[in-house]
């Protein structure tokens, strides 16, 4: 059977739950959100994130839409405050935009600054934050937000080999996988090549969210779908 | 011959490189690969070469910043004329481009990097990165690019230094990328569900017989690629045969022993040996085996790249205390392997039967030994090796 963890997304882990399936974001595995812009992809991503710290399960961080000023501002309007877990070191955040912006911050020990142009140092920093959450918690947390960014900066093959190679090391160390990308940003073709990197897909569409899994499947194909909204603490799915 | 400043790696191709080479670094994604380039243009300039890097992934700016880190100044050195850069970033990602040559169209790289090779005759070019050179490019057309680069370079007297992570290609694109070259380094990861350790080994050199085993470095900011020496663990409960096995597989060793009940030897502190075993070199380290010695196993268990953890096969009662230990050097993601010792004693169970009591999984090898006669060591320490390195 294939280990879970909780996605902190009320009322997504009992639509995901069968008789094989504990319901939830899958560990060992790595999970594309997708969907069209601005349908709360990111804020999935962030909720996910946080309830993990605040149930002591690490995180792995790789922000390449927004830097860290605006990565912590943002979940700050939901009440999520990362601050104390940059601090204690629960969080390991790899940025990818600061530097674009010609701001040259330090980096740490749990923060590190990379360009979203240079896959291969990005690889190389996924390697060693991998290290560092593994070391905390086996379970750890691995987000990326969001892949539209790097196929922006980078050629579109590239980028699949790359996500791949980040889906391959995840997936080794037995971290809980997720990803968002924003439907229509590559060329169909990148677009079709992506999805099947993926054995389990989220798509939101800013009122349905579906659930597409190679291993939990239902004959009723409405069995893994549902409403969602967003509010002030966040996401909440009906069912 | 030139230098490459790397350390190890000139003595492993005979004193350095020949004037006009091409080298490949050749990454496994998650291996730092960069330094390398970077540490053998500083090393020219500071022999006297002049030097370029190409950039695909990074604004000069950045590199220049990232330079500085390792304690090296290429702002100064291209005020001076030393160095320049050939910018392929910049107008790709909307910034300000900044070098002696700007790459505005992909199809201007070919012909601008030609010019940069003959500018700093009997210097070094550096290119970062190969791979996204690959994907901006038809893969038909990316041999004969390496290829003009290269007969231009050894023309000039230039060496050419590529830096290239081997993402998904296709196998046979790899082998005829890696057939464009005078030498060929790889870059690979020691891994136990998270890269560990990573190490250099040099694949190929035309000029020489290259010394080709394993290197294990990591990289300093400021200082560079550090070679050093892995830990190499060995573990087990109380008077499993440790001692006797950090022994058998070192060259030397020291015991920190101590006289229990005055009547057989225990250790307090840790034996330590140094091992050498076809080319490969390691330090040996074998913790106590009592638990008021966990401390130890902690603080060694940081740095090593690999564990043995030895079992007394006729000890049964030792087999949970054992477990634990196994568990612990899975939770610091070090590659182990079980020794079953003292097969020799009567009502010692096979490494089947123990699989089964300590309820372990088929991946964990469990090979079996008598220690004391040295049967079968040779393997255990080849099956860890092999299990480190692939
Ligand atoms: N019969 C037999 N005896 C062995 C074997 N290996 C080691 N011994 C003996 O077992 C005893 C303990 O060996 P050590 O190497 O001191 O064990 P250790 O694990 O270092 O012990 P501590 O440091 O006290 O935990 C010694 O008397 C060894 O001679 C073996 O394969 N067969
Ligand atoms: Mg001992």
């Amino acid at each position: 059977m294939i280990k879970t963890t909780k996605s902190g997304i009320p009322g997504f882990d009992e639509l995901t739950s069968t008789d094989e399936f504990p319901g939830g974001i899958p560990l060992s595995r790595t999970t594309l959100i997708y969907g069209p812009p601005k349908t709360g992809k990111t804020i999935f991503a962030n909720q996910f994130t946080y309830d993990g710290l605040e149930n002591k399960l690490p995180c792995l961080y790789i922000t390449a839409d927004q830097g860290i000023k605006q990565l912590t501002m943002s979940m700050m309007e939901f009440n999520w405050f990362l601050q104390s877990y940059i601090e204690s070191g629960d969080i390991y955040i790899i940025d990818g935009i600061s530097q674009l912006g010609g701001v040259k911050l330090d980096d740490s020990v749990n923060y590190k600054t990379t360009t979203i142009g240079n896959p291969a140092e990005l690889m190389i920093k996924v390697g060693i934050g991998s290290r560092y959450v593994y070391r905390k918690c086996p379970d750890f947390r691995s987000v990326l937000d969001s892949t539209t960014t790097m196929f922006a900066f980078n050629p579109e093959q590239m980028v699949l080999r790359v996500l791949n190679a980040y889906i391959r090391r995840n997936n080794e160390a037995g971290g809980a996988g997720l990803m968002t990308y924003t439907e229509g940003s590559t060329t169909d073709k990148t677009e079709q090549q992506l999805l099947s990197l993926f054995d389990n897909l989220i798509r939101m569409d800013g009122d349905t969210i579906t659930i597409k899994s190679e291993y939990n499947q239902s004959e009723n194909p409405d069995n893994f779908k549902s409403v969602y909204s967003i509010g002030e603490k966040g996401i909440v799915v009906d069912h | 011959m030139k230098k490459t400043h790397i350390p190890k790696l000139d003595d492993f191709l005979g004193g350095g490189v020949p004037k006009g080479s091409s080298l490949l670094f050749s990454a496994v994604p998650g291996v730092e690969c960069e330094a390398f380039g970077y540490q053998i243009l500083n090393g020219f300039m500071e022999d006297g070469n002049k030097g370029f890097i190409f950039t695909n992934v990074a604004e000069p700016s950045n590199i220049t910043y990232e330079f500085s880190r390792y304690g090296w100044d290429l702002e100064t050195r291209i005020k001076q004329g030393e160095a320049f850069f050939i910018d392929g970033a910049s107008s790709f990602i909307g910034m300000p481009p900044d070098g002696k040559y700007i790459i505005n169209n992909h199809e201007d790289v070919y012909e601008m990097v030609k010019k940069a090779i003959k500018d700093v005759e009997d210097g070094v070019g550096i290119i970062n990165n190969l791979s996204t050179l690959i994907d901006y490019n038809d893969p038909d057309e990316i041999i004969p690019l390496i290829k003009g680069w290269n007969e231009e370079a050894s023309k000039r007297g230039t060496v050419l230094v590529y830096l290239f992570t081997e993402w998904d290609y296709k196998p046979d694109l790899i082998e005829s990328i890696r057939e464009c070259f005078d030498c060929v380094v790889s870059l690979n990861s020691i891994e136990e569900r998270v890269i560990i350790g990573q190490g250099f080994m040099v694949t190929s050199a035309s000029w020489t017989k290259p010394q080709t085993h394993m290197v294990l470095f990591f990289i300093m900011q400021p200082g560079g690629v550090k070679i050093y020496i892995p830990k190499i663990l060995v573990t087990g409960p109380y008077n499993a045969g440790k001692s006797s096995f950090v022994k058998a597989i070192s060259q030397k060793s020291v015991s920190v022993d101590r006289m229990a009940l005055e009547k057989f030897p225990t250790t307090i502190a840790m034996d330590i040996g140094h091992l050498d075993h076809g080319g490969f070199v390691a330090d040996i380290f074998g913790t106590p085996g009592q638990e008021r010695f966990d401390l130890m196993l902690d603080i060694l268990a940081k740095e090593a790249v690999g564990a043995f953890i030895l079992i007394d096969s006729s000890a049964p009662q030792t087999f949970a205390r054992a477990k634990e230990m196994i568990n612990k050097t899975h939770s610091e993601a070090i590659p182990n392997i079980i020794v079953a010792n003292k097969q020799d004693l009567e009502g010692a169970l096979s490494p089947e039967q123990i699989r089964q009591k300590m309820n372990l999984n088929d991946k964990i090898p469990i090979l079996p030994t008598v220690v004391t006669a040295k049967t079968d060591v040779k393997q255990a320490l080849d099956t860890l090796l092999k299990h480190l390195y692939g």
